[in-house]
């Protein structure tokens, strides 16, 4: 693990704090989502942290309505696939949004969230 | 490398049983050895599918465990894991092992047993398919997994859910035909449609259910196989593996896994989808085996839903798909799957598998997907 890695402590401790944060490849300039060791593009081993804006729009959604037992108090929730305009994706809850409401091309924003006391990936309504 | 033959099967009825899961493995295991005429004593290795007995059944090492309880306790016995995929994993190791000329005679299998546990415990151990830190954090469910698959193909093609529900009518028309299938009762759409929703837009029974069951294969060298009874030959036996994170897919109505393993299983048989007569494929959602017959090139992208909905992936179609019921009516043991795939696929190609047997089936093709998409295993037989 080089100086610079980001590892997966290191981006939910900076989520929490509303700060995202992808890595950048040294040697091919790919954006990946940490946590990697090696540039699945061009193999090299040297990535620099990027912070991300954080504004995307819903590339897929589900209302998840039977949910497992650790979380069968929370639904029914909506999880989203959300591609950030940086051009990477992240899985995340979507909240203060209807559930009846959601489409796909849907503009939101990264919301850090808490999920059974553990940080997690949220987003919010945005305005496109 | 050697040819390799299936020369016995063995499957157990699928659904609830109060038995282990190595019982179940075992009983199929049996029967498969009995099916080859083959002694317990002739077998050289083990590969075994399990996925959540740690979980289940508090029982790691299940591998040397069902071989104990099967009753040879010294064959050298390896448990694999990949997720829904485990004993296809197994099969196509346990394919090279003999191909290679290492063994002779090895014994392929999977069980599993989950209805020893409620339904949200179930689905909990099912989710630690998914990515402990990004995705279980936010309750993401299998069918939750499969639900992003089906609107984004929605989206993409304007696949409706009618169309996802003639998977379910079909696979159930088909199980009403199975002995083993742990559902026989054929269904409508408006079954589908009106029943309560999992995961938007999949409903109860656009999913497949949760089952206990065993299922067991015996391999062959060719020089054994030659004397075997019904010998049917591995034409190809193919992994491919994707992103673990579904935010890492960068297009959620395919899978990509499913596209490469089934090029490299046809490179390796030298045939093509066209030349395939019968298809045991993964189901575990509706929404699954439209996107499986487009990725395996049955149809094109986008067509998969059109295909189910004019009925040609039914029994007398154009390309029978999941004649033995499937996941979704047969059931889904997860450990046993692949394995029970396998079995169904080899019954087809002995011509033994009556009222649902494909008329002629000369070549058919088995296609097990683990996790969320980022496991699949595609293998191809063909008789003599
Ligand atoms: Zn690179």
């Amino acid at each position: 693990m080089t100086e610079s890695t980001v590892t997966l402590g290191r981006f939910f401790a900076a989520a929490r704090e509303g700060r995202l944060t992808a890595i950048r490849c040294g040697g091919c300039g790919a954006l990946a989502v940490p946590p990697k060791e090696l540039c699945p593009e061009c193999g090299a081993r040297r990535w620099e942290p990027v912070p991300l804006s954080g504004e995307g729009t819903i590339a897929s959604f589900t209302v998840i309505r039977v949910a497992p037992r650790g979380h069968a108090d929370e639904a029914p929730y909506a999880i989203a696939a959300v591609r950030l305009r940086e051009g990477v994706s992240l899985l995340g809850r979507v909240v203060d949004v209807p559930l009846d409401s959601l489409a796909i091309g849907m503009p939101v924003r990264f919301r850090p969230i808490v999920v059974k006391d553990r940080p997690a990936i949220g987003f919010g309504p945005r305005q496109p | 490398m050697r040819r390799v033959a299936v020369i016995g099967v063995g499957v157990t009825k699928f659904g609830r049983h109060e038995r282990t899961s190595a019982e179940l493995f075992a009983e199929a295991a049996a029967d498969a050895l009995a099916d080859a005429e083959m002694p317990a004593s002739r077998v050289q290795a083990l590969y075994y599918g399990n996925v959540v007995g740690g979980e289940t059944e508090k029982q790691l090492h299940t591998g040397p465990q069902a071989a104990s309880v099967l009753g040879i306790p010294t064959v050298p016995t390896t448990r694999f894991e990949t997720a829904c995929a485990s004993s296809h994993a197994a099969f196509r190791h346990a394919v090279m092992e003999v191909a290679s000329g290492a063994s002779d005679v090895v014994l392929v299998g999977g069980a599993e047993r989950v209805l020893n546990v409620p339904t949200a415990d179930s689905t909990e151990y099912f989710a630690y398919a998914s990515d402990a830190s990004w995705e279980q954090t936010l309750g993401l469910t299998f069918p939750g997994v499969f639900a992003l698959v089906a609107r984004a193909h929605m989206h993409k093609h304007g696949t409706t859910e009618e169309q996802m529900a003639a998977v379910a009518v079909k696979n159930h028309r088909h199980g009403v035909l199975n002995p083993k299938a742990q559902f026989r009762k054929e269904i409508t759409l408006e079954t589908v449609l009106s029943s309560p929703k999992v995961a938007d837009p999949l409903k109860l029974y656009d999913c497949c259910p949760f089952s206990d069951g065993g299922a067991a294969l015996v391999l062959a060298s060719e020089d054994v196989a030659r004397t075997a009874r019904r010998p049917i030959w591995v034409l190809a036996s193919a992994a491919a593996s994707d992103w673990m994170l579904l935010g890492d897919k960068r297009d959620l109505s395919r899978v990509p896994a499913t596209e490469r393993a089934a090029a490299a299983a046809y490179r390796q048989a030298g045939i093509g989808p066209q030349d395939v007569d019968v298809v045991e494929l993964h189901d575990c959602f509706t929404i699954a085996e439209i996107v499986a017959t487009e990725g395996l090139g049955l149809f094109e992208p986008g067509a998969g839903g059109i295909a189910a909905e004019k009925g040609w992936t039914s029994l007398g179609g154009k390309i029978p798909v999941n004649p033995s019921g499937g996941l979704k009516a047969k059931g889904h043991p997860i450990g046993a799957t692949g394995a029970a795939q396998i079995c169904e696929v080899v019954t087809q190609l002995r011509g033994e598998a009556g009222a649902r047997q494909v008329e002629g089936a000369r070549r058919g093709l088995t296609h097990t997907l683990g996790g969320n998409t980022a496991t699949v295993l595609v293998s191809l037989f063909g008789r003599d």
